[in-house]
């Protein structure tokens, strides 16, 4: 007898149910003799209508390719062919960037020529000639718009769904809704780029309100993959083995005495679940299993695409594996080592996209090889993207535009080879079907099987949810 | 009233509001352009209650049962009755909702019997009860009150009062006649299946469970309760208590023991017995001092447990410094302690340690709460304010700060906002910040109360504003002489800076239009670096030059005199502008302008504020404020604080939501003995000593841990303490155990915080990695985890990973998972590791036989002698160690001190 619950899933997937992020075991002293559900909010599960029937679960992970310090849409996949000839002509056009509020601009032509792709015709830049192929697959959302254009707050916005630090990322809210499968590996995986952490660091994959068992583990491509993972020098895994067997055997004799609290028998089966992750993170950042194809195809040895393909590779390795929520960093640090691109538009965007574009193109045509991308979500985007007018007097630098810009998704139950919205001629505002931040996160939620307009955690006296007050569709188009 | 059939109940209980600010272009209404100020939660068409309402559930299309929303109970009863129901579906799967920590424990069985237990209990407890303001007055307020109500009294009938509801009608009848169901018109008006009759007109009515509910209700007198914690203060009696229900027949000197034990004989259940003596004394010391006690300390109340003995003990803990250390993290998590302002920058907030100094002194004075409270939220306008009572006002200071908010109006209200929600949940125990964009869908808490709270507060200024972040916050606390100069420095230099401006200007006004352009945009200064001098005479350069090396004299000048400053209200606004009713929480559509006034659920009078005069630097309302938070009559104050001691002693509130004593929070397990607390409180003038050995000297808080089966059985959620709360430790006091246990511990009190070395691998996560992180010398980093630099987006592993709180909001308790993470912490971090080297080292402290060593290791970090069997088993460990792997004794020693530090008796709490 297949072992089904209401909301159809199984007897492992009710495992997952206790919210476990990182190799968590208990959330607080979850139904132990001695204080069951004592601490304050701990230990709480979604309610049973935050999950949609089981055949609604298109997706089984998320990789979230942040592509930090806000693309230009004009230049990337937003097409303004009648903006060719208007350089530097001083137009009246509202903006809002770091620089505050403007009514007028001189404009900086799109610098990349634009070509078809694909059975859809997409137009899509120069910068990006490999992911052009893969057009059919993505849907891109060109009226995206959020609630600032100041990287501090719109990343936390982008990552949290609120201008104010203090909240939940997007990861936490699906490892809060979803638990893991694989307790050997983080559900929430962040990886950065080499250049260091986005602005705010680790506010972008807090866990806010929640346990801190719900929020983003860094891994590392290269090192100890994660945190404290390595064991110190002169300690071998035998060793180690016996250290763990050496604390399990003090904890035994210690448990004799209380066998009334689960919560010493959940932390002893911590230190062998650390023990699992010791051999299983290492295996997973390790690509030598990789065939040279492969790693041709991700650009894997070539010093522009080296790391981020190596990182979209380990992405598909965690897919694999399980993990929940997969965050890559596309830049990081500030000014020109994102894609924060107020000086010399060609050169910074040049420089990002040509490390993006292979890699990229490789995990999509990679996951749907492997029959992995139906079931993997894939979001591309920054966390606002750029005006059509320069910054400054000189230069070809774009200030900050939260007031519309383009992100695209692929995989995971999207129906590819589409467009949805656009932006105004200038690709300064969203004109038809502005859409949010909140819808973006609800389409993820809803391909994640769950409704985001129930996925809630009580917490200061309110049932709070990723996506708000408001009720918050998600993008209809897209699924 | 019964459920014959537990499958047919599904509760699909939502609580409709889960609102959160909107924000200003949503508050329009797109086609209309009206203010909308309802909530715009279009899942619930009826989110829009009326006036009065306070409540209303999502049903399913399932029969509904009502149950008591206190938000743990409630969602553990809905697991539970999730279980009851998928248990009559399918038997096997009933369990696994529990997930992994379930799974790793026990047989299966077992635990079935257990849960079979509790969802019988559960369910008795929601049936057997009929609790007016979270059953009944949620179904008037959604079906009823929009008709019959406050507002509008259809047929002369209005049911939210009593009386009204009770009056025969123009018809003759009588809606609800108390006592007696079968003669209460409302219950054949909603059961009646006659469209011309039938209540609520339109709808589907109400469903079964909650006619039944009504009835019960009605049956036993139609009482309308307030909800408890908005009642006055009671005057409970100290209950007279049979000795046999302690198994040792103990007086029950304390009254405390005489509440608790009245429990125990409702439910036939006898206390635990005492905590084995040195189980006592370390439960005593971390829970006052936070650090383990040292062996001699152990031994010799081993030998003397004597009442005299430990009540020695607990007075000594209670006079000890570190008791301060102790108790002010508590607070601190509670006011949302930071030393950073979050955001892009996370730049630092200069002098907030002074705060936690202050708290520290604070606790270890013995400083009564009144004072304590006063100091933070009125300490600038209070009578001859001291520089103590200054740096009290840090409090203001604490939270988040955008200085680049994208909405800068909206930013400000942020910024009250985390106030009221500090204040309101940190000191009174409501969730006042539900009522930021309406009225509290649950508590009566209009939207005007949140905005008179506001009003209170309104003399705050900002945290500062980007370029400067100093006159707001920076409080100069320097001798008059010092100050005098400063200011006389501050002076000249702005009257420099207009100089220089209009010199600038000028130029300006003569360039090209290219370099004028450039020179209105952010790139200014770079321009006019370039070419002012191209456009301004010789004389206007001169003195340009002039004046901008005397302005940068002066800077150094004053830069250079030690002025001393505390984080705090520097600045305040005394007129204030004039404070509205914010629709929807947008302060682009302000609504009726309102007053200082206090939650209307204490019915008072609106206060009287002191007129402003022209040299008042505040506008005079918070030490108005302040006075009524702290006042005897108070009823929440001093139950919420309290409550807090008692979490703190016991794990847990006797209120579970310690910040939240609205009708969405738990109900009190001991309520007389809430309010008992609270009489000794005022007794005592607020000093909290008092209260905490009270508490230490219960023969409840010396029981045992480990209980009896029986009692765990009857009892699992422990609601009525007949036996202790085993815990792990806390973040900071694993820390501080390693080091005090490894014999590194500094016990240096006071001064600028800590860093910790953290790793290059964190620091990799920020986006200047190890930027606004210092450097500690190896004896500061020996201190105590109170004194660690407290950066937001910055926290060391070591706290993180063992749950240290989210700093942004207030924390009333922390979060205790278990977790992998914690394992490789404190097997592989470096801490640990350095540390267990470090006890090694301690241990091997004039002895060279391995058996002493391990004696003194074991000892020492489980404060209790050895025992032969342990000693043995260490020595074999050790021995294996050099054995298999060809380490030498030293490091093989060092390994299994860290086996010793990483195993559970050195992290729980018996």
């Amino acid at each position: 007898m297949t072992k089904q619950n209401f909301c159809g899933r199984t007897r492992r997937e009710f495992l997952w149910q206790s919210g476990c992020g990182f190799g968590g075991v208990a959330l607080s002293s979850f139904l132990t003799a001695d204080g069951f559900f004592s601490k304050a909010n701990a230990g709480q599960t979604p309610s049973p209508s935050a999950f949609l029937p089981a055949a609604a679960a298109k997706a089984k992970s998320v990789i979230f390719l942040f592509m930090y310090g806000g693309p230009s849409q004009i230049d990337t996949f937003d097409y303004k062919p009648n903006m060719i000839g208007m350089d530097n002509k001083t137009i009246t056009v509202k903006t809002f960037g770091r620089g505050g509020h403007r009514n007028e601009g001189r404009v900086v032509e799109p610098r990349w020529k634009f070509k078809q792709y694909g059975q859809c015709g997409k137009w899509v830049s120069d910068l990006f000639p490999n992911l052009g192929e893969c057009v059919d697959d993505i849907a891109f959302i060109h009226s995206m718009t959020a609630d600032s254009p100041i990287h501090g707050s719109a990343m936390l916005m982008m990552n949290s769904g609120k201008i104010l630090s203090g909240s939940p990322s997007l990861g936490s809210w699906i490892n809060y809704g979803l638990g893991t499968v694989n307790e050997d590996l983080p559900g929430y995986v962040v990886m950065l780029d080499p250049s260091g952490g986005p602005i705010s660091g680790a506010k972008n994959w807090s866990s806010g309100y929640m346990p801190a068992s719900l929020q983003g583990s860094i891994l590392r491509a290269k090192g100890a993959p994660i945190l404290d993972l390595q064991s110190p020098d002169g300690v071998s895994r035998e060793l180690q083995r016996e250290l763990i067997d050496s604390i399990a055997e003090n904890n035994d004799a210690h448990l004799q005495a209380r066998p009334n609290n689960s919560e010493l028998s959940a932390r002893i089966k911590s230190y062998e679940l650390a023990f699992k992750m010791q051999q299983s993170a290492p295996e997973l950042v390790d690509l030598s299993q990789e065939s040279q194809e492969t790693l041709d195809l991700y650009g894997v040895g070539n010093k522009q695409t080296d790391d981020f393909g190596r990182r979209c590779l380990m992405a598909r390795r965690m897919v694999e594996r399980g993990v929940r929520f997969i965050q890559l960093y596309s830049g990081g640090s500030h000014n020109d080592a994102n894609w924060d691109a107020h000086g010399d538009l060609a050169t910074n965007h040049n420089l990002h996209a040509g490390r993006t574009d292979k890699p990229i193109a490789a995990l999509l045509k990679d996951l749907k090889r492997k029959g992995l991308l139906d079931s993997t979500l894939i979001v591309w985007g920054g966390e606002f993207g750029r005006q059509p007018v320069a910054e400054y007097q000189q230069s070809t630098g774009r200030d900050h535009n939260s007031y519309g810009f383009t992100m695209w998704m692929a995989g995971g139950g999207i129906k590819g080879g589409q467009s949805v919205g656009t932006t105004d001629e200038l690709g300064a505002a969203a004109v038809e079907r502005p859409l949010h931040v909140r819808n973006l996160h609800a389409t993820v939620l809803t391909q994640m099987g769950m409704d985001p307009n129930k996925l809630s955690y009580f917490y200061s006296g309110l049932d709070q949810k990723l996506v708000g007050v408001e009720h918050v569709d998600a993008v209809k188009e897209l699924i | 009233m019964l459920y014959p059939n537990l499958g047919r109940i599904v509760p699909q209980i939502q609580v409709s509001c889960r609102c959160e600010l909107l924000r200003n272009d949503e508050v329009r209404d797109a086609d209309s352009g009206k203010v909308r100020n309802e909530c715009g939660d279009n899942d619930n068409p009826s989110h829009t209650l009326p006036p009065g309402s306070e409540v209303e559930y999502k049903t399913s299309s399932f029969p509904t049962l009502l149950l008591n929303p206190t938000q743990r109970t409630l969602r553990t009863t809905l697991v539970y009755i999730d279980q009851a129901r998928r248990f009559v579906a399918n038997r096997s799967v009933h369990l696994l909702f529990f997930g992994l920590s379930l799974w790793v424990l026990a047989s299966e069985a077992r635990l079935r019997g257990e849960e079979d237990k509790g969802t019988l209990k559960q369910l008795k407890q929601a049936t057997n009860e009929v609790d007016f303001g979270r059953q009944i007055r949620p179904i008037l307020a959604k079906h009823c009150y929009s008709c019959h109500g406050p507002q509008t009294q259809e047929a002369g009938l209005a049911l939210h009062e009593f009386a009204s509801a009770t009056r025969a009608l123009d018809s003759g009848s009588k809606a609800i006649v108390a006592g007696d169901p079968n003669h209460s018109e409302i219950l054949r008006r909603i059961q009646s299946t006659d469209p011309s009759e039938k209540m609520p007109p339109e709808g589907e009515g109400l469903s079964a469970t909650q006619v039944q509910l009504l009835k019960d209700w009605i049956q036993v007198g139609a009482e309308y309760k307030a909800h408890w914690a908005f009642e006055p203060l009671s005057n409970p009696e100290i209950p007279v208590a049979t000795p046999s229900v302690t198994q040792q027949s103990r007086e029950m000197a304390n009254p405390i023991d005489a509440f608790i034990a009245k429990g125990w004989q409702r439910k036939n259940l006898v206390g635990s017995k005492r905590a084995d003596p040195r189980a006592l004394v370390r439960r005593l010391y971390f829970d006052c001092v936070g650090v383990p006690p040292d062996l001699e300390t152990v031994e010799a109340f081993v030998k003397d447990p004597s009442e005299s003995a430990y009540e020695e003990l607990v007075d000594k803990l209670l006079a000890d410094p570190r008791f301060g250390e102790r108790m002010a993290r508590g607070w601190l998590d509670l006011v949302r302690y930071a030393e950073t302002n979050s955001y892009e920058r996370d730049g630092p907030k200069p002098n907030a340690w002074y705060y936690r100094d202050y708290v520290i002194d604070s606790f270890n004075h013995d400083k009564s709460y009144r004072q304590f409270l006063t100091e933070q939220i009125a300490g600038d306008e209070i009578e001859n304010p001291t520089i103590e009572t200054l740096t009290a006002t840090g409090f203001y200071r604490l939270g988040v700060w955008d200085d680049e908010p994208a909405d800068p109006e909206q930013a400000r209200f942020d910024g009250y906002d985390d106030l009221v929600t500090t204040i309101g949940q940190g000191v009174l125990g409501l969730t006042m910040n539900c009522a930021r964009c309406h009225d509290h869908k649950i508590d009566p808490i209009p939207q005007k109360d949140y905005y008179q709270l506001v009003a209170f507060l309104r003399d705050v200024t900002p945290y500062g504003n980007r370029g400067d972040e100093r006159s707001n916050s920076q409080i100069d606390v320097s001798p008059s002489p010092v100050r005098g100069k400063l200011e006389a420095n501050k002076n000249r230099i702005k009257a420099i800076q207009k100089q220089l401006r209009k010199i600038e200007n000028d130029g300006i006004a003569k360039m090209s239009d290219e370099d004028k352009t450039a020179a209105k945009s952010p790139d200014r200064n770079k321009v006019l670096e370039v070419k002012l001098k191209e456009y301004i005479s010789e004389t206007d350069w001169k003195e340009y030059e002039e004046l901008k090396k005397e302005s940068e004299k002066l800077n150094k000048e004053s830069e250079s005199i030690s002025a001393e400053y505390r984080l705090g209200l520097a600045k305040c606004d005394p007129k204030p502008p004039a404070t509205h009713v914010l629709m929807r929480g947008s302060p682009a559509a302000p609504g009726e302008e309102v007053q200082p006034g206090f939650p209307t659920i204490y019915r008072e009078v609106a206060p009287k504020i002191p007129e402003v005069s022209a040299d008042d630097t505040t506008a005079n309302r918070r030490t108005v404020l302040a006075k009524w938070l702290t006042s005897d009559s108070n009823r929440l104050t001093g139950r919420v604080i309290v409550n807090r001691l008692w979490q703190h002693h016991f794990g847990r509130g006797i209120v579970r939501s310690s910040n939240n004593f609205g009708q969405m929070g738990d109900a009190p397990t001991h309520p007389e003995l809430l309010d008992f607390l609270v009489q000794q409180l005022n007794e005592n003038d607020w000093r909290l000593k008092p209260l905490h050995r009270n508490m230490l000297m219960s023969e409840t808080y010396r029981q045992s841990s480990a209980a009896e089966q029986a009692v765990v059985d009857a009892d699992p959620e422990n609601d009525l303490f007949a036996r202790f709360n085993a815990r792990r430790l806390s973040a900071e006091e694993i820390r501080d155990s390693v080091l005090a246990v490894s014999g590194r511990i500094a016990y240096k009190m006071h001064g600028p915080s800590i860093y910790p070395d953290v790793s290059d691998d964190v620091k990799a996560g920020q986006s200047v990695p190890g930027k606004g992180w210092g450097k500690s010398t190896e004896a500061e980093q020996s201190r105590r985890s109170i004194y660690i630099h407290i950066k937001r987006s910055l926290v060391p592993p070591e706290l993180s990973v063992f749950d240290f709180p989210e700093t942004d909001v207030t924390c009333e308790a922390r979060f205790l998972t278990t977790q992998a993470a914690q394992a490789l912490n404190m097997l592989n971090g470096s801490f640990m590791q350095k540390h267990s080297t470090q006890l090694a080292a301690y241990a091997s402290q004039n002895t060279s036989a391995l058996k002493d060593k391990l004696n003194k290791a074991i000892s020492g970090a489980f404060t209790r002698p050895a025992t032969a069997t342990e000693l043995e088993r260490g020595i074999a460990r050790i021995q294996s160690y050099q054995t298999k792997f060809s380490v030498d004794e030293s490091q093989a020693f060092r390994l299994y001190c860290l086996v010793l530090l990483n195993s559970n008796e050195f992290v729980y709490l018996d």
